[in-house]
């Protein structure tokens, strides 16, 4: 992965000092409390329910095992001795003091990381496919055009005050799993007719209030002209966004209001005017920059392994996590292995700090000393050995980060809800304790197949709960909290945004309201379907019949 | 209120205006002004009669399409921040310096000390603070950071390029 070079390191460090003496003039009283509050959110702290958060950066989800001890360190001495992992592959500290962020932020900065930009009107982490790198569909690993935004946006001296956040997401191929389509801007690495390879882009994507599919802007983008592109795009925006209300600032307003073809006109002639300029990427940076991210030393000799096989055939458990939990590496004799972070009955996304350090010695051990974060606020090991997958699944499993249950229902995303974060209507933890009681059966949670379950504590949608194939958001209804189900859902290549299926339930029935919906599915359910698949065959109307029925 | 020119405390000798400052018949007292671009369209001819300089004050609500086909007109633009979180005036100082506007660029409004460094990478040659805002020690803002990624129009250039 990326390694700091004297530049990289002393604007972070320099950034360190800089906040300490922001927090220091707002501890004083010289520093108005608005004021600091923009400041702080271009560093990553927010003032929670019950305590400051700190959200840290995870650069495109890239996490290395000195930095994951680091983390652990830090979740012990500033903190509960937990964090929580996102769905922007960033980490949260729920717990640190206001005075002591700034020791944080030194920690971080002493392992090549930082909290800038992971809050705040500003451009923010860019996320992409977990599995860059090691997966055979990609066109092109997408880590190093990351990194390379990463760079140009960080600190960036205009876009710092932007009307709304803005997010930017990279797939590396035609089968997306970083819901690009429902980014601010998402980009497509894509090979033209004459095979040159470079991006395809979409504009005014997004969730939140008003969610929106992403829109084509351009069909084909020169590699050496993405960042002026970029710069277009975010300039046009910020002088032309509202500003009048937050939740009509994002660009997908804007994109909307002005039309997409008028929009890109505005931006094709901004970009005119700066393509040419120092912006233009050097063929030679790209290179520079890819050198980070070159493929590993592939062990030839793991290709013949035998011991797998046998594994498998002795040990159920064992074949059943293989089966869910890892994935077919472009290597012979490799699995990208997931660590799942949805255990039963505790917080989506949430890791000890016992667990960390424990994950940076299996990524030393086992994974080249990498680990990545998901958008779905799981971990990766992306190169284990076929022959230490039964030795990784085993201590992954003493530490109850083995749950055989990726992309399945019980694989939620959830926020953290009304139970820490201020802005929330509705809790959603004790929510999915209960489907997680409800669906305990893993053969039949297996059974069910692919099922991505999204839940948001609010209409800001951090969960993402309208592109989950079926999605929950809790509503305020006269102080209690109730939950409103969508259907029809996905932030894949086909992204769609779920449909109501009818009036909110209570915070009881919500399991057996999902028990009801699950029944339909698998009554109506061709062999092996995939819900999100049933539904777009037969429609809500039988969902939302079943489930709505009057009882006798 | 103190107004900063290439990091130092200058004397300011321009007067921002507003409406009360015109006389029933639309003449304003002597001495250079900066005026409203609003104000300023409104009071066109009698502004072209005064011998003293007139400048104007635009933000992100202005359609700035006469004025950037004007620029040589104006000694001086300010660029004003209504509130904190209004970045409009970092873009507008950018379109300003690339269609080579030589006169000053001012900044005015809500600008405080963590915006100095920004503002001065976006273009702003003279960046007026309130006093109440206002502390000598403010200036260490321009030094905070020694290095950035990307250009913009100082003579910072692109990491790739440095």
């Amino acid at each position: 992965m990326y390694q700091y070079n004297e530049v990289d390191q002393k604007l972070v460090d320099e950034r360190v000092e800089q906040y300490r003496d922001q927090t220091r003039r707002f501890l004083a009283g010289e520093l108005p409390e608005d004021d600091f509050l923009a400041l702080r959110l271009m560093n990553g702290l927010y003032v929670q329910r019950h305590a400051p958060m700190l959200r840290v950066a995870g650069p495109y989800g890239m996490y290395n095992s000195t930095q994951l001890r680091k983390l652990a360190h830090i979740a012990r001495t500033y903190d509960k001795g937990y964090a929580h992992f996102t769905t922007r592959t960033n980490l949260q500290f729920n717990w640190p003091k206001l005075e002591e962020v700034p020791d944080i932020l030194a920690e971080l900065a002493s392992v090549q990381m930082h909290a800038i930009q992971t809050s705040g009107n500003c451009i923010r982490n860019t996320t992409t496919d977990q599995f860059a790198g090691v997966i055979a569909d990609e066109i092109e690993d997408p880590r190093p055009y990351c990194e390379i935004i990463r760079q140009w946006s960080s600190l960036h001296p205009e876009f710092a005050y932007l009307p709304r956040k803005f997010k930017i997401a990279i797939a590396g191929g035609p089968t997306d799993r970083a819901a690009t389509q429902v980014h601010d801007i998402g980009l497509h690495i894509v090979k033209n007719d004459a095979g040159e390879v470079g991006f395809e882009v979409l504009v005014g994507g997004g969730l939140g209030r008003t969610p929106v599919i992403g829109q084509q802007i351009r069909s084909f983008l020169a590699k050496e002209d993405l960042l002026s592109y970029l710069e277009a795009i975010i300039r046009v925006y910020n002088l032309n966004g509202r500003r009048d209300n937050k939740y009509k600032a994002r660009i997908k307003i804007l994109v909307k209001a002005m039309g997409v073809d008028a929009f890109r006109e505005l931006v094709d002639a901004e970009w005119e005017q700066i393509r040419n300029s120092d912006l233009k990427l050097p063929l030679t940076e790209i290179e520079r920059v890819k050198n980070f991210f070159t493929p590993f030393e592939y062990d030839e000799a793991a290709a013949t392994d035998t011991s797998l096989e046998q594994k498998l055939a002795e040990d159920e458990s064992f074949r059943t996590w293989y089966e869910r939990n890892t994935v077919e590496h472009k290597e012979a004799g490799y699995r990208i292995t997931y660590i799942s972070l949805k255990p039963y009955l505790k917080p989506a996304g949430d890791v000890t700090d016992a667990q960390l350090d424990l994950i940076a010695d299996l990524a030393d051990k086992y994974s080249f000393g990498e680990v990545r974060a998901t958008h779905n606020q799981n971990l990766v090991l992306a190169d284990v050995k076929n022959s230490d997958l039964y030795q990784v699944w085993q201590v992954l499993a003493e530490s109850d980060l083995a749950r055989p249950n990726i992309g399945t229902l019980t694989d939620m995303t959830v926020c953290p809800g009304g139970d820490f974060c201020a802005l929330a209507n509705a809790k959603t933890l004790g929510i999915a304790d209960q489907i997680n009681r409800k669906f305990e059966d893993m053969d039949y949670v297996h059974d069910l197949g692919d099922l991505k379950l999204n839940m948001s504590g609010c209409i800001n949608a951090c969960s993402h709960h309208h592109v989950g194939h079926i999605g929950i958001l809790g509503v305020d209804k006269k102080g209690e909290d109730w939950y409103q189900i969508t259907l029809g859902g996905d932030d894949g290549s086909d992204a769609a945004l779920g449909k109501v299926m009818g009036k909110s339930v209570a915070s009881d029935e919500v399991a057996d309201t999902l028990q009801k919906v699950i029944e339909v599915f698998v009554e109506q359910r061709f062999e092996n379907e995939r819900f999100i698949d049933t539904f777009h065959r037969i429609g809500m109307a039988p969902f939302k019949e079943y489930v709505y029925a009057p009882a006798n | 209120m103190p107004l900063l020119i290439n990091r130092k405390v200058v004397e300011d000798n321009w007067t921002l205006i507003n409406e009360d400052a015109f006389s029933e018949e639309g003449v304003v007292p002597a001495g250079d002004i900066i005026v409203p671009l609003a104000l300023f369209t409104e009071h066109k001819e009698s502004l072209a009669a005064r011998n003293d300089q007139v400048a104007i004050q635009v933000n992100g609500d202005d359609d700035l399409t006469q004025v950037l086909e004007n620029l040589e007109q104006f000694p001086l633009i300010a660029i004003d921040f209504p509130a904190f979180r209004d970045g409009r005036g970092f873009s507008i100082a950018r379109l300003l310096v690339r269609a080579e506007y030589k006169g000053e660029i001012r900044a005015t409004g809500d600008v405080g000390q963590d915006r100095l460094a920004y503002m001065e990478r976006c273009g702003f040659t003279a960046i007026q603070i309130s006093d109440d805002l206002f502390k000598p020690e403010m200036l260490n803002a321009f030094e905070e950071m020694s290095n950035y990624y990307q250009s913009a129009t100082d003579s910072v250039r692109a990491v790739y390029h440095q």
